[in-house]
């Protein structure tokens, strides 16, 4: 019996540790996966998208909501003299600009039903600022929801999304690199 | 060399056990029942709360990066899902339901039909959900079914959806929700009409 005891230890051991590693990096994998699929359909790193309207032929995430409007945008702040000006446009109903970093954590929502909202998005361990928020990871989502359930509110939340802005930009606080 | 040998496939047989049931405790295999979580469950519709947010266990971060990517925290919405109906029996494409329901607490509110895979079923009837804004205020009913039923003011289509669930969404949604859920939401119903092949019920 006792000559079993070293490969149960061995067995419990990679069960358990197995079972740690994926449920820590699944939500990465598959946020990962996920932004890299958005990147095919087009969805650009620090602009944000003006989307098509959710139908079954449209979807690119799970459980999309056919009743509102959303546009995308992905960031990557892994240069740390970098931040991200965001501002979503005007909207009389209900919006929200929400920030999801790359462990799928919504890790901040502003709301602005009937106004425009602006705020700055730092790299990660940035000191705090005020008008911004700190990002957890470098690389991230940034989702604009409006609510537009028909096609008339659809195409007008698409034109307020022209005032859409999710722009890199230079820290002011550091000087930007010599131009050859 | 049979002592390495036996090391060896208790190292594998423990790594597949470890992936298999990670897999499955966290809703990521194929064949698993991607609502058997949440931390809320009122009258069968079940969240958690814990969605999108720090606090959210591995478990349910890892079901919620796929089948609920993006979702928002509870602050600014809740997401409620069902796969069965009032009589418990799972939601399919060949049969039809009377959902019907009333004021949600919440500023907004929708109810959306997903596949198995948690897609919109793949049709163009141009009737996946019903919200707030069209069903006005008060009391209200929707069919679902796979075909537009003649006398419904509104329908959610079923085609191509297999079995399915229902996510209800409760955007900015009430304090009195979020401290007492039961209390505070009396979710839509789903009553079976009838089924392919079968009288009413």
């Amino acid at each position: 019996m006792r000559r079993w005891l070293g490969p149960l230890a061995v067995l419990l051991i990679c069960a358990v540790g197995v079972h740690l590693a994926v449920l820590h990096f699944a939500p990465g994998l598959i946020m990962a996966r996920a932004m890299e699929a958005l990147a095919a359909r087009g969805v650009a790193l620090h602009r944000f998208t003006a989307p098509l309207r959710i139908t079954p032929q449209t979807q690119t995430v799970v459980r999309p909501s056919p009743d509102l409007y959303y546009a995308l945008c992905r960031y990557d702040l892994r240069n740390p003299g970098m931040r991200l000006a965001v501002r979503m446009g005007d909207w009389p109903d209900y919006q929200s600009l929400s920030f999801f970093d790359a462990r799928t954590n919504n890790f901040a929502t502003l709301r602005g039903t009937g106004q425009a909202v602006a705020v700055r998005l730092l790299p990660p361990r940035s000191a705090p600022e005020q008008g911004a928020i700190v990002s957890p990871t470098a690389k991230g989502v940034i989702l604009i929801r409006r609510l537009a359930p028909d096609q008339d509110s659809f195409a007008a939340a698409a034109e307020a999304g022209k005032a859409d802005r999710c722009r890199l930009e230079w820290r002011s606080r550091i000087a930007a690199p010599a131009q050859d | 060399m049979l002592r390495f040998v036996v090391y060896l496939i208790a190292a594998v047989a423990g790594g597949a056990l470890g992936l298999g049931s990670a897999l499955v405790m966290a809703g990521l295999w194929p064949a698993s029942n991607r609502l058997a979580f949440g931390d809320v469950d009122v009258a069968g519709w079940r969240s958690d709360f814990a969605i999108g947010s720090e606090a959210a266990d591995p478990y349910t971060r890892a079901r919620v990066a796929r089948h609920g990517l993006l979702a928002l925290a509870k602050s600014e919405a809740v997401y409620f899902t069902r796969a069965v109906d009032d009589a418990g029996e799972p939601l399919r494409e060949d049969c039809r339901y009377r959902l019907s329901g009333g004021t949600m607490p919440a500023g907004w509110w929708s109810v959306t039909l997903y596949d198995a895979a948690s897609m919109l079923p793949d049709n163009a009837d141009g009737a996946l959900s019903i919200d707030a804004s069209r069903v006005g205020a008060g009391d209200w009913e929707a069919v679902i079914a796979s075909r537009r039923p003649p006398a419904a003011d509104h329908w959610i289509s079923s085609r191509n959806a297999g079995v399915f669930d229902l996510t209800l969404r409760l955007y900015m949604p009430d304090p009195a929700l979020l401290a007492e859920p039961g209390g505070a939401l009396e979710p839509p119903r789903i009553e079976r009409l009838d089924c392919r092949g079968e009288g009413a019920a």
